[in-house]
């Protein structure tokens, strides 16, 4: 056997029943034959009750010796191969680079490869029996915000009762080494499909330099959009402070650079938005809010009825717990699409409705045909795509939805969010 | 405490300073600037504003610092407002409490519309 061959680790694993008594069967066949068989020569060739006895000893002696060697064969090529899957398996989980840990049925730690030793600064035969208690106060296991994870609470002992995998993202503070931002996998191990995890293993993987990269990242974008933003600000007010004075041609270049100033300012949002999506750092900053007002104020901005017949259909009470800032830039960046992707001086129709435990508001806009699909003719990356991949998250980040809805020419993009009426009734 | 009825903007940018300047004066509101908030702070000193126009981040003394110390000295009977390019803007108007908030880039329409709440309009503005 090749030693350095790796096994066939995904064949059909036999049980143990079964291989021993496939080996006893043919243990017993081959057995039975042996004697019927050598008899039946044996009495056809010879007379001499004597020799018969003499050669039925040897017969017996030669069977022994054959069965022990063919004994000794399979229960050293058994033991051979359970013992190099168990050397493999041993030498691939000590060789991961990612910290693994391996909890028994009493919940805690039964085994530490050498990458969880170096991780956690902590000797192995210290990590062995430790529970989710002591692991918690000696690493002081967080989330990203600060706050500690209570040790019921970690992946590693969810997994037992609710099944998984389960992953999350923890900062941990070895003693005497800096604090790791570590991706956490835990999956339970079953014996059979449908068993409560008699052991779990737990990977922690080290993304403490991408956590930082990521970090930087958002700062960029924030001081970035910041930057942009002050000089977008002041074109803006300058062109506006222009327009009692000028004449209508001027107006009218002083209007479209108002627009524009509007459109930049809705594409950096957009970009930081999307960006802190992708590295999941997006947070809302919701409040108890009414939408009427916000869309009436987004109804009244000159962008959208520049090329286009707007109409506001608002009706009823529209409460929602929301971040007013997001939320308008959601509904903006509808507008924006429903005005691209329509016939100039169309109309568009900007309503607002309760709909149960929700709240829906949708843009109609008459679609213009398209050969290929809107998604192919505009790509996931340019203003439209973005516009629309950013209001999808901001409506899931407020646990709603946002969905087209076609009738013949004309096409709504629906924003639903769940309605904030219990909270004040 | 001498009191005049006009509007302190306080932003370190020299642009956008001149523009709200031009934009409040020639909509008849008196208007004074400061470059920040340790300025601001000195502008009070001499005259309390009807309103203060505040952006966030400054240099020198930022607009927390400028609340927390004209709060202390002052209490809380002028309105701030804040005015600012950063994110979630009503968070931070929330941070110095503030009376209302102006996110730039702002229409002018919104600009007066918010100081004609606080200051008395001394004639009719120019429509934007």
């Amino acid at each position: 056997m090749d030693p350095t061959a790796l096994p066939d680790l995904t064949h059909r694993a036999y049980s143990a029943h079964r291989i021993a008594a496939t080996v006893s069967a043919v243990f017993a066949t081959a057995g039975l034959a042996w004697v019927f068989l050598t008899d039946v020569i044996l009495y056809q060739l010879i007379r001499d009750r004597v020799l018969i006895a003499r050669v039925e000893t040897a017969k017996g002696w030669i069977f022994i010796t054959l069965a022990t060697l063919l004994l000794y064969a399979v229960t050293f090529r058994s033991s051979a191969r359970l013992d190099r899957v168990r050397r493999l398996t041993t030498a691939a989980v000590e060789s991961i680079g990612d910290g693994v840990l391996l909890l028994g049925h009493n919940r805690a730690v039964a085994y530490a490869n050498p990458a969880a030793v170096r991780l956690l600064h902590c000797p192995r035969e210290e990590l062995i029996g430790m529970g989710a208690p002591e692991f918690s106060r000696r690493f002081r296991v967080s989330y990203p915000n600060g706050a500690l994870v209570p040790p019921e609470q970690f992946a590693s002992q969810r997994v037992y009762d609710e099944g998984g995998p389960l992953r999350y993202k923890a900062v941990m503070h070895p003693p005497g080494g800096d604090a790791l931002v570590i991706s956490v996998t835990a999956a339970g191990v079953r014996l059979q499909v449908g068993e409560p995890a008699t052991w779990v293993v737990s990977v922690m993987h080290d993304i403490t330099a991408a956590d930082r990269l990521e970090r930087m990242r958002d700062q960029f974008f924030a001081a970035a959009a910041h930057s942009l933003k002050t000089p977008v600000a002041i074109i803006k007010a300058d062109v506006q402070a222009l327009f009692p004075a000028v004449t209508p041609e001027d107006t009218r270049v002083a209007a479209s650079i108002a627009r524009q100033c509007d459109r930049i300012d809705r594409m950096v949002q957009n970009l930081l938005v999307l960006s802190r999506a992708h590295a999941e750092t997006l947070q809302l900053h919701p409040s108890a809010m009414e939408l009427r007002p916000l869309i009436e104020r987004i109804s009244g901005e000159s962008t959208w009825s520049h090329r286009h017949d707007l109409h506001t259909e608002v009706t009823g009470r529209l409460p929602v717990r929301g971040d007013p800032e997001r939320l308008a830039l959601a509904i903006r960046n509808l507008l924006y699409e429903a005005c691209r992707l329509s016939p100039a001086d169309s109309r568009l129709t900007l309503m607002a409705r309760p709909e149960g435990d929700r709240v829906a508001v949708g843009v109609r806009y008459q679609a213009l045909p398209w050969h290929d699909d809107v998604g192919e003719t505009y790509g996931e990356y340019d203003d439209i795509g973005i516009g629309r991949t950013v209001a999808q998250t901001i409506a899931e980040g407020h646990g709603g939805s946002l969905t087209n809805e076609d009738a013949g020419p004309e096409r709504t993009s629906w924003l639903r969010l769940p309605s904030d009426a219990g909270a004040h009734a | 405490m001498r009191r005049r009825n006009d509007v302190l903007v306080v932003d370190d940018d020299l642009d956008m300073v001149e523009v709200m300047e031009l934009v409040l004066k020639d909509a008849g509101y008196p208007t004074r600037t400061a470059l920040n908030g340790q300025q601001a702070l000195d502008a009070v000193a001499q005259a309390m504003p009807a309103l203060i126009l505040l952006d966030m981040l400054m240099p020198v003394m930022n607009g927390w610092e400028f609340a927390r110390a004209f709060r202390a000295q002052y209490g809380r009977e002028i309105p701030i407002v804040v005015a600012t390019a950063a994110e979630h803007v009503h968070s931070r108007g929330d941070a110095v409490d503030a009376a209302g908030v102006l996110p730039k880039p702002f229409e002018v329409s919104d600009l007066l519309r918010l100081v004609a709440r606080y200051v008395p309009s001394p004639h009719a503005a120019p429509s934007y």
